[in-house]
Order: structure tokens, then C-alpha cells, then sequence
């Protein structure tokens, strides 16, 4: 099987009817000279015509093959052969850097393993060949192969899990849209099973997978960190959940500072409360022992910690919610003050404010011109009687099971609103939320709903005092490195942990790759966190074999082995043609010779 | 210094000196200073003349009675002096007025040349010379005599009409056999570009005859060696037949053909016991003139 690289060029192999046409024409060329010993040239041309007729014929031979070597090596042909050589190849090598290639393995990275089986790979590289490099985030580098050798070099573990998948299938776009006979994606990965959660296509192209040997050693990691709720007023908790085979041990950090230390089984969660005297914005991590995989054994939080917020409570709130109040005071969530008020909605003339629905429906009209002037776009409506269910929104801090409504205004929005909905009575708004107020559809009280009656109306109020009226600090924003995440409204820049300052010029913003708590900065100000953690499934190790590696990866042809020396010399075998120029242009020169030789030998005897 | 001798000088350089009996002579002058000798051999006895001393002359020739009595040297020349009768036949044909090279003699005025020096070499050794010119048909014929002024005669004749377009040998021997009544010597000069058969079987005759035959091929360089003409079309000026080569493509068959050809003519007149030989036209006249002075010193 022949492929032409340049077909076009095979049209000037038709130069080579020029030598045909001479040697057919060449006797009617020429001028008419006077010869008296004719008759010896036409005894000559007699006696010797068959050996004159097979030299001009191998003449013309040699001049045409001499044409059509030519043209065809132009044509850049190139031919499936057994032996060293391979066909010009479009090979796009994808190197799995994700954080799983830094675990430590018999005293080296398996990274390390990963760029040794990449580099020899890269090494059988041709000048014909076309060459890229692709890592787990997704960054293509393209060049000679001694760039390429350089960047496998230099390639370093992400601090996540990257997209290798993405990037084989970047691979598999590269290398197909190389006009080369060959195409080859060469993929080196540690082979993570959850690096390769689906099937991947990788089109027409030919795919070899390389991962090691035997199976990853056993990791513990922190695969979840979080401070319950985000602000704390002034007390709070951490969550956290620990990855781990047995047991493992573990230390939480605030600012700096040990907060916490314990043992934790496996599957079994931790929470660890805290009242620490920080105030602002703070950082935190929840440590466990180094082990072979160091980039997981860290998980970064963030939380907000300001003093417990000032409220007062009118009358018309009922004594239902002054006693909550109460208890949430003598629980140091809150003190008495005049931030925020709780009353009926009848009553409140500034914000924030929880407002309640008035128990005298002939203060409906009353209420929502309150409302209206305070500008929350909710109306109360006609007054409902009837026993209805009340439930929580998914996402609420605290759940809201066996409340029922049986006197409720429900709730109609102004055009243009963007409901928040805390909680729905018959599928009606009956809590709603917005900056600085939150508005209950009934009265609290027994006879309107069972809500103040039961155990989670405390804990509840605390949580929206603390975090829905209370100063807007900013929120939290989780991301793991690299991940593109919105900019905050308001933030300009971001605060590094060495304390550097990054200006975010642009809507949204790449999350930094070193794992870390970050801030939003406003000016000088903190008004929000950005925390970045690896994501928590890069931590299972859990290897594919190699039959379950191939069938994740669907191309023209897919090849996975264990072993290093095999990959790199599987790589361009499949691709054995070898370039057919250098043996073209040869024959072409010993065809040149050879006609040099015959018309010199005759010059020479005559 | 034997590069001054005019036999040894190139045939187009000598022959523009000036015209063929000039010329003529001065090659012979050469050619006898060089043999150091006088060529003459033989004198008869039946007394015909005087003629004056020769530098060279056999001193029992001198009649000393007239050189006592008058103080002059002369000779007796004898009707039996005459040691051979020869006739040199030439061929004067089409092919004959070719040359390969501008800077060349074409084959018949070489020929022409040459025939002019062999008549005189043969005259001053007292040999009757006669000549037959031929082209198609005879075109010219002198009768062999050794009479002062027959050289003249021969010189003459060689300016006659001639180059018709073929050449036919057998009668201009058959002429010159005629010519010669008894046993003598026939010198064909010709480029032989003509049918063996037939002047083989003339020559025969002419040697069954008891005459001694004698040919020079005369042959232009690029007879030999087919010129370098690239593709074309050879044509014969006397036959007008043509031939297409490619001189590169055929030169090597070509010269083993003239070399094959060369051969059978050799063979062939040694096998009816002629002398052959080949001159070519950029050899010095000295060279065939030796040649044509060889075979007459072999013949009693």
C-alpha cells in the first residue's frame, strides 16, 4: 500500500512522455548532411540495429524512469514496509498530570514513570512527523520534538484532578486535523478510575494507553472541609469528611492556629464547634498525616466571624418569637439592640427586618403599605384559613418538618422579582427572603401555624438573624484550581495568601492552582472568599485495568499495556510505512548514472 | 628538422603554397632528400638519348667521351631504362569532392596531389607513368610513357572534367590494363565507395594479366569516425540515398562497420595478391608517397 503525501505532484510523472516522444520523433529531427560513406553508416545501423534499438529503448527507459522517479518522489509517497521507519504521524501525546500522578510509588512520583514513558515515546519522533502535547488541564503544546521533550521535562503535577479525558479528546481533534497518513493519540496516565469516569470518543484515530503497573497504594485524604454556617455570630462549626482506609488523625486550623485534633474512622464525619475570638474574614484547613499522595492530605475552609446580632423584638411579633429571641440571647446568638427588627409587618418602618404577617386582617392594608415602603417587593393577600402543609426549601439550614399553616396572606410577587423562597405552603410562598428583610405569610402564633411551637423555629431564627440579617459580609465560593468562577459584584482584586494582591479586571477569573483560601478584596476591604481545594473524587486511586482503560477510550484502534518498553515501540509500529523519497531520489540518481554511463560509453568507443 | 621537409608537412598547408605540379615537386624533392639515396636502380642496354647528370646518377652512365670532349656531364639513357610501366588510376567521382573539415583537402584534391607525386616519383626513376581518371565512365586516359613532358602531360590531364555522380572502377582498370602492354603496375587511388565484387574481379584480371596492382584507399578522417551531427539525415551525393542516425547512438557500430570494411578490402585484394593500403587525408604526403615508393621497390 502506497500514500501519496503530494499527490499533485504525480502529475509531473507525465514529463515523462517527453523522453517517449522524443525517442519516437527523433528520427524525423535533424538536418539532411551530405555523407558519402552512407552506405557504411547503413550497414552499420543493418548489422547493429537490434543492439542500437534495445540501447536507445533501455535509453528511453532509463530517462523516463529517471522523469517519473522524480515526480513521484516529489509526490512524497511513502509505503507499508516491515522494518525501522514509520509514516510521517500526527501524534498528540497525552500526559496525565493530575494530582494522582504525585503520589509516591516504590520512592519516586508515578509522574515520574508517566514523563519517562512520554519522553520515549516523543524520542521516535521523526522530522516528519507532527508532534503535540497535551496535559490534564487541557494546555496543547506543539513544536519540535526537542520542545516537546523540554516541556515533558518541565511538566509538572496539577494541584487537581484536571479534565484528562478533554484532554485526550483535544488529542484525538489534533491529531485528525493533521494532513498526515498517520494519527495517532498516545495517552500516558496513571489510569485513575475516576480520571476516566465514561467512555471518551476519539475518533478516527489511533489510540495507545500507557498506565503502570499494579495497583495504586492505599490514600487518606480530606475530602471535605466546610464552616457550618458560613458566618459565624460569633460561633460556628466545621465539617469535614475524611477519606480513609482505617483511621487517621487529624488536625483543624484557623488562621494559623490548632483549633482541633482527633481521630476519625472511617466514613465517619467530623464536626468539631468553635466560638473562636477571630473576627472578619478567616481561613482555616483541616490537615491529616502526610502520606504518598501529599496534594490531598489539606482541605481549605473559609467563614466570616462577627459578634451575635442586635435585635428587637416587638410586640406584635408575639410572645412566641420574644421567647426564641430570648433563648437565642441566653445562647449568645444574639443580643438585644436595635438592628434588626422583629415585628409585624404592619409595625416596621426600617430595615433589616423579619416581618411578620399581622394576626388582625385589618391590618392587611396596613402591612402592605409597610411594604411598599420599605420596598419589598412581596403583597400579602386576602387572608386563608385552612390547615396546610408547610415545607422547606431544599437548601435550608435548618429543615422545617411538621409545620403547618391554617391562617396564611399568601405572598404575590411584584413583577420583576427574583423570588428567594424559604419555605411554601400548598406550593405558595410562605417564607420569603431578600436583602434585609425576611417575610412569614402567618402570624406566629398557635392558631395561624404550628411553626413558633416546634423545636427547629429557634435554631432557624438564629440561623436567618445570623445570616440573612445581619451585615452582608460577602459569601464563600469553593473552586478547584484552574476552574473558571464568576467575580464577585463588587470585588477588584484578589488577596493572595502571602498577601499579594491580584486586580480582577475581567468578569470571571481562573481560580488559582496552588490549593488555599482566598479573598475577594473591595478596595481594602474583604467581601468575599475564594477557597480552592482539589476536587474530592482525585483522591480515590482506584486503577483501571487495562481492558477497562481501553474500553474508555473509543478510537479507530486502541492498544493499553503496562509496559513502558512495549508502548514506546507500539507507538509507530502500527505506522510502519516508510517514506519512499530517499529511496526514489536514489533510484532516480543510479537510473542518471546509469544513462550518464551508457551515453559516455558510447562517446567513449566511438 | 624533418619538419621542413614538404612530404612532412601537413596536405592543406602545402597545398595552398601553390599548384599541384609546384607542389608536387616539392614533395618528391622531400621525399628522395629523405631516402638519402637515388631511387634510380637499373639501366637497359638499347641506347635512346642523353639527358644531363643527375646528382644521383650512376657514374657508369656518364658518357665521358661527350663530358671529355664537350665539358658536359650527360647520361645515356637506353629505350630498356624504363624498368616498369605503371598507370596510376583515379577516381574523380561525386564522393571523391568531400571533406569532413574546412581545414582539410578534399579526398580528390589530396588524390590528385598525391597521384601528381607518385607520377613524378616513378618518372625520375625512369618508370613510364601513365594516368586513367574515372568517375562513372573514363574520363580521362594518358598512355604510360617516360618522355620528358609526360609528367606535364599527367599534370594536365588531372585538371580535365570529371565528379560525375558514380564511380566505376572496372572499366577505368580495365583501361589502364590496356594502356600497359606488358607487365606493369597499376596504382588505384579511390575512396572505394563501390562495389567490391566488382573491382575485386577486375583486379583479378589485372593480375592474371602479370601486372602488379597497387591500391590506396583514401579515406577523409570523418569516414572514419562518423562526424558529430547529432540527429540527422546522412545522404550519399552520389546515390542520394539517405540515411537518419543519431551520430552519438551509432558512432561506435559505425567505426566497427568501416573497420570491418577496411578489413575485407584488405583481404580481398591480398587474396588476388594486390597491395593495399589506407591513407587518410590528414596524413602528410610523405606517408603514402613512402607507402607507393615501398611497393615499387618490391616489384624486379
Amino acid at each position: 500500500m502506497i500514500d501519496f503525501l503530494s499527490p499533485l505532484w504525480l502529475v509531473a510523472g507525465a514529463a515523462a512522455a517527453v523522453p517517449l516522444l522524443l525517442h519516437l520523433l527523433r528520427r524525423r529531427i535533424g538536418a539532411r548532411v551530405e555523407f558519402p560513406a552512407v552506405r557504411y553508416l547503413a550497414r552499420a545501423e543493418r548489422e547493429h540495429s537490434r543492439k542500437l534499438r534495445l540501447r536507445n529503448l533501455l535509453l528511453m527507459l532509463l530517462r523516463m524512469a529517471i522523469v517519473v522517479l522524480v515526480a513521484a518522489a516529489a509526490a512524497r509517497p511513502v509505503l507499508r514496509v516491515s522494518g525501522a521507519g514509520h509514516a510521517p504521524t500526527a501524534l498528540a501525546v497525552v500526559l496525565d498530570n493530575s494530582l494522582s500522578t504525585s503520589v509516591i510509588v516504590a520512592g519516586h512520583p508515578v509522574l515520574d514513570d508517566l514523563r519517562a514513558r512520554a519522553a520515549q515515546v516523543v524520542r521516535g519522533v521523526s522530522p516528519d512527523d507532527r508532534v503535540w502535547l497535551i496535559t490534564a488541564d487541557g494546555v496543547v503544546r506543539g513544536g519540535s520534538r526537542a520542545a516537546i521533550l523540554d516541556d515533558i521535562a518541565r511538566t509538572e503535577p496539577l494541584a487537581g484532578a484536571g479534565d484528562v479525558e478533554d484532554a485526550a479528546a483535544r488529542a484525538s481533534t489534533l491529531a485528525a486535523s493533521a494532513a498526515l497518513p498517520e494519527r495517532e493519540v498516545a495517552v500516558v496516565t496513571d489510569g485513575q478510575a475516576a480520571a476516566w469516569p465514561e467512555p471518551v470518543s476519539l475518533g478516527a484515530v489511533t489510540v495507545f494507553a500507557y498506565r503502570p503497573r499494579g495497583d495504586a497504594p492505599p490514600n487518606r485524604a480530606v475530602v471535605d472541609a466546610r464552616a457550618q454556617p458560613v458566618r459565624w455570630t460569633p460561633g460556628g462549626a466545621i465539617q469535614a469528611r475524611v477519606m480513609t482506609p482505617d483511621s487517621a488523625t487529624y488536625r483543624i486550623t484557623l488562621e494559623g492556629r490548632t483549633l482541633a485534633r482527633g481521630t476519625v474512622t472511617r466514613d465517619e464525619p467530623v464536626l468539631v464547634r468553635a466560638a473562636p475570638p477571630e473576627r472578619g474574614w478567616t481561613t482555616g484547613s483541616v490537615e491529616l498525616e502526610p502520606d504518598e499522595l501529599r496534594g490531598d492530605d489539606v482541605r481549605w475552609f473559609a467563614t466570616w466571624i462577627g459578634p451575635a446580632p442586635a435585635v428587637r423584638v416587638a410586640a406584635s411579633a408575639g410572645p412566641f418569637a420574644a421567647g426564641a429571641l430570648d433563648a437565642l440571647v441566653q445562647g449568645g446568638r444574639a443580643r438585644a439592640g436595635g438592628d434588626i427588627t422583629l415585628a409585624s409587618a404592619d409595625e416596621v418602618t426600617a430595615l433589616p427586618a423579619l416581618l411578620i404577617a399581622p394576626a388582625d386582617p385589618v391590618k392587611l392594608g396596613a402591612a402592605n403599605r409597610a411594604l411598599e415602603r420599605l420596598g419589598i417587593p412581596w403583597r400579602l393577600g386576602a387572608a386563608r384559613h385552612g390547615e396546610t402543609s408547610v415545607r422547606g426549601a431544599a437548601n435550608a439550614p435548618v429543615p422545617l418538618s411538621d409545620v403547618t399553616a391554617t391562617l396564611r396572606y399568601p405572598l404575590a410577587p411584584q413583577p420583576g422579582t427574583r423570588p428567594d423562597t424559604l419555605a411554601t405552603a400548598a406550593g405558595e410562598p410562605w417564607i420569603v427572603s431578600g436583602p434585609g428583610y425576611v417575610l412569614i405569610a402567618s402570624p406566629l402564633s398557635p392558631d395561624a401555624t404550628t411553626f413558633p411551637v416546634r423545636a427547629a423555629f429557634v435554631p432557624w431564627l438564629g440561623d436567618v438573624l445570623s445570616q440573612r440579617l445581619s451585615a452582608d459580609a460577602g459569601l464563600v465560593t469553593n473552586a478547584t484550581p484552574g476552574a473558571f468562577v464568576a467575580r464577585p459584584a463588587g470585588a477588584d482584586a484578589l488577596e493572595l495568601p502571602d498577601g499579594d494582591r491580584t486586580p480582577l479586571p475581567d468578569d470571571s477569573l481562573a481560580a488559582p492552582a496552588r490549593p488555599g483560601a482566598y479573598f475577594y478584596l473591595h478596595g481594602a476591604t474583604r467581601v468575599g472568599a475564594l477557597v480552592v481545594n482539589p476536587e474530592p473524587f482525585e483522591s480515590d486511586l482506584h486503577r483501571l485495568d487495562d481492558a477497562a482503560l481501553a474500553a474508555r477510550l473509543r478510537g479507530r484502534r486502541v492498544t493499553t499495556t503496562d509496559d513502558g518498553a512495549r508502548f514506546a515501540s507500539a507507538v509507530f509500529a502500527t505506522a510502519p510505512r516508510r517514506p519512499l523519497v530517499a529511496p526514489l531520489l536514489a533510484a532516480a540518481v543510479v537510473a542518471l548514472v546509469a544513462e550518464s554511463a551508457m551515453v559516455r560509453g558510447t562517446r567513449n568507443a566511438a | 628538422m624533418s619538419t621542413t621537409r614538404p612530404d612532412l608537412l601537413d596536405p592543406s598547408t602545402i597545398a595552398a603554397l601553390g599548384r599541384i605540379e609546384i607542389v608536387a615537386r616539392w614533395i618528391v624533392d622531400g621525399f628522395l632528400t629523405g631516402l638519402h639515396r637515388s631511387p634510380r636502380k637499373g639501366f637497359s642496354v638499347e641506347f635512346a638519348e642523353h639527358r644531363p647528370y643527375l646528382p644521383g646518377d650512376e657514374l657508369r652512365y656518364v658518357d665521358w667521351k661527350i663530358a671529355a670532349r664537350a665539358d658536359k656531364w650527360v647520361v645515356k639513357q637506353y629505350e630498356e631504362e624504363t624498368n616498369l610501366r605503371a598507370t596510376i588510376v583515379l577516381d574523380v567521382s561525386r564522393s571523391m569532392a568531400w571533406r569532413g573539415d574546412e581545414s582539410r583537402l578534399t579526398k580528390l584534391a589530396y588524390a590528385e596531389r598525391l597521384a601528381a607525386a607518385i607520377a613524378l616519383l616513378f618518372l625520375r626513376q625512369r618508370d613510364a607513368v601513365g594516368l586513367v581518371r574515372f568517375d562513372d565512365m573514363v574520363r580521362t586516359s594518358v598512355p604510360p610513357r617516360v618522355r620528358t613532358g609526360q609528367w606535364q602531360r599527367i599534370v594536365a590531364a588531372l585538371d580535365d572534367p570529371g565528379a560525375g555522380h558514380a564511380s566505376f572502377a572496372p572499366a577505368a582498370l580495365e583501361q589502364a590494363g590496356r594502356l600497359i602492354l606488358r607487365r606493369g603496375m597499376i596504382v588505384l587511388i579511390s575512396d572505394l565507395l563501390m562495389d567490391q565484387p566488382d573491382v575485386i574481379s577486375r583486379v583479378r584480371a589485372l593480375r592474371h594479366a602479370g601486372h602488379h596492382v597497387a591500391v590506396l584507399h583514401v579515406l577523409d578522417p570523418s569516414e572514419r569516425d562518423l562526424p558529430a551531427r547529432g540527429d540527422a539525415l546522412f545522404f550519399d551525393p552520389e546515390s542520394e540515398v539517405e540515411v537518419p542516425a543519431v551520430s552519438a547512438d551509432v558512432r561506435a557500430a559505425y567505426r566497427e562497420t568501416v573497420d570491418r570494411a577496411l578489413g575485407e578490402w584488405r583481404d580481398a585484394l591480398a587474396g588476388v595478391g594486390a597491395a593495399y593500403e589506407v591513407v587518410t587525408t590528414d596524413a602528410p604526403f610523405g606517408v603514402p608517397l613512402r607507402r607507393a615508393f615501398a611497393m615499387r621497390q618490391r616489384l624486379p
